[in-house]
């Protein structure tokens, strides 16, 4: 089974006043599963993905990926990042073909999985552009592409279309979603946008804030392709809208502002 | 369209502007001293000066002089660059090695270069290994610190992608590190080359056989100030010449993927 397996994960960073970021996580991750994490900022959502990422190890418990416990990143985690981090000094083209590169796989095995993803995403044309050169959208398309043509098992988003206006940003789910129809990879996509959270994935993960823990967990048994005005997925919003509002008032007021 | 031209008629007019202003003064300079207000031994004719520059490479003696020149230079300034942008990178890349290293750096840095030219002429002579040395001391150390600085500034979501395509240390430095580091080097490539030229010059003014700074030297003991002029005017150029390459090359390597408007 490709999917996580998170038990009991508490995440610490240390310092003069320790402060604790995510507290005791547990939670099955599904093989083929869309998964979101909603969660106000602060409420460690970029952490946990890091730790799944393998970029952070957890201070407690741990996370097993595939049966094997995790110790780093692989490549078989492939991660989209929330400011898409292309290197400016290459094109399109190179940044797409860099985890190839980097895996010394042949040039023109590269260059045909490159041109594939870049298709397959929406960017062929652009392969010889710089990143400065892009919009957001675009540049979130590049990065989605890199780590696509790596063929990861598993997509690890970080809050990755963050930075995009709103009807950008619609596109962008849209195609996510036709991209995850096409191949059923594992997508762990980190929110704050409660209506993405839901359109997207089969289940919602809630997060509350300080430390982070899992406050609930929303399934959205509807079928896709899903419309945005669905009155099923409005209900689901609603819920989490108030399960939101419970975690505001217990909370202090400097959550509030 | 309409203010493209106004531009361009700005920008003919401004020129225009700058080379009478460039002829203004040779010609006032050209009248100071044909009209004996300012003796010939002080300043000489802008006319003078070109016919020296004509007679300097009509006989072909230049031509040795530059090469010298520029060879001793050159010398110097690769191995200042290699020599430079490997120190930096050791430095950060390995633990702890910049905390260690920094004051002895800062401390060689801060001496006087000059001072220690007669002291090199000791150990080195006066041909060809003393003046690479003395480029070398101009350079290095300007181009080991920006490089420090340069590969401080790597952004740590670059670093992260790497870890997460699992680069080895050698591909990260290779693929990340130093095409980040690689403008703020370029800026020291571009400063040192302008010292390193200074470098020459100057120790070939101090001991030599012979150099465009030699060459300097021997036409103001003669008091042939046209002659010095000339060899200035070579020697800018030649500076000039340097710096534009030197442009060139950041402009292929770095600044197709800068943004600029």
């Amino acid at each position: 089974m490709a999917g996580f397996l998170i038990s009991g994960v508490s995440k610490i960073y240390g310092g003069a006043t320790p402060t604790e970021s995510l507290q005791n996580i547990n939670l099955t991750i599904q093989d083929g599963e869309f998964l979101s994490i909603l969660g106000p900022s602060g409420c460690g959502k970029s952490t946990l993905l890091e730790i799944l990422a393998g970029l952070q190890l957890p201070t407690l418990g741990e996370v097993s990926f595939d049966g094997r416990k995790l110790k780093g990143p692989g490549i078989e985690r492939g991660v989209v990042f929330q400011d898409p981090s292309l290197y400016p000094w290459r094109t399109v083209f190179k940044n797409v073909e860099l985890g190839l590169e980097l895996r010394g796989v042949e040039r023109k095995e590269r260059r045909e999985a490159v041109q594939r993803y870049l298709d397959l995403v929406g960017l062929s044309g652009f392969e010889h552009k710089y990143p400065h050169q892009l919009s957001g959208g675009m540049k979130q398309r590049a990065g989605l592409a890199r780590a696509l043509a790596n063929s990861p098992e598993v997509l690890l988003m970080d809050e990755p279309f963050g930075a995009v206006d709103h009807l950008t940003r619609l596109q962008l789910q849209d195609d996510l979603l036709k991209i995850w129809e096409a191949d059923k990879k594992t997508i762990v996509f980190v929110t704050h946008d409660v209506s993405e959270a839901v359109f997207l994935g089969d289940r919602v993960v809630l997060l509350s804030p300080r430390p982070g823990r899992i406050n609930r967990i929303f399934e959205v048994p509807k079928p896709r392709p899903r419309k945005r005005d669905d009155l099923g997925l409005l209900q689901i919003q609603n819920e989490i809208y108030a399960a939101l509002l419970e975690v505001k008032s217990a909370e202090s007021l400097e959550f509030t502002i | 369209m309409d203010q493209n031209i106004g531009q361009k008629r700005y920008k003919w007019r401004i020129i225009t502007g700058q080379v009478i202003l460039l002829l203004a003064c040779l010609g006032i300079i050209e009248y100071l001293v044909r009209s004996g207000i300012v003796g010939s031994l002080y300043l000489s004719k802008p006319t003078q000066v070109v016919e020296e520059i004509y007679k300097l490479f009509a006989d072909g003696d230049i031509f040795h002089h530059l090469f010298v020149t520029l060879k001793e230079f050159a010398a110097g300034y690769l191995l200042s660059a290699f020599a430079g942008i490997a120190t930096g990178m050791v430095l950060v890349l390995v633990p702890h090695a910049e905390t260690f290293f920094r004051p002895y750096l800062s401390a060689l840095m801060a001496i006087p270069k000059v001072t220690i030219i007669p002291l090199l002429m000791l150990w080195l002579g006066i041909g060809l290994s003393h003046k690479v040395a003395i480029v070398f001391l101009f350079c290095f150390f300007t181009i080991a610190f920006n490089t420090i600085t340069g590969i401080k500034q790597t952004a740590e979501a670059h670093l992260k992608v790497a870890r997460v395509f699992e680069a080895s240390k050698l591909q990260t430095v290779v693929k990340v590190i130093l095409p980040s580091a690689a403008p703020t080097i370029f800026v020291s490539l571009r400063v040192s080359a302008a010292t390193g030229l200074v470098g020459a010059l100057f120790g070939e003014m101090v001991a030599s056989k012979d150099g465009l700074g030699n060459l300097l030297v021997q036409s103001t003991s003669l008091y042939d100030t046209a002659k010095a002029f000339a060899i200035i005017t070579i020697v800018t150029v030649v500076s000039v010449l340097i710096i534009a390459g030197i442009d060139l090359l950041e402009k292929r390597i770095v600044l197709r993927w800068k943004s600029s408007s």
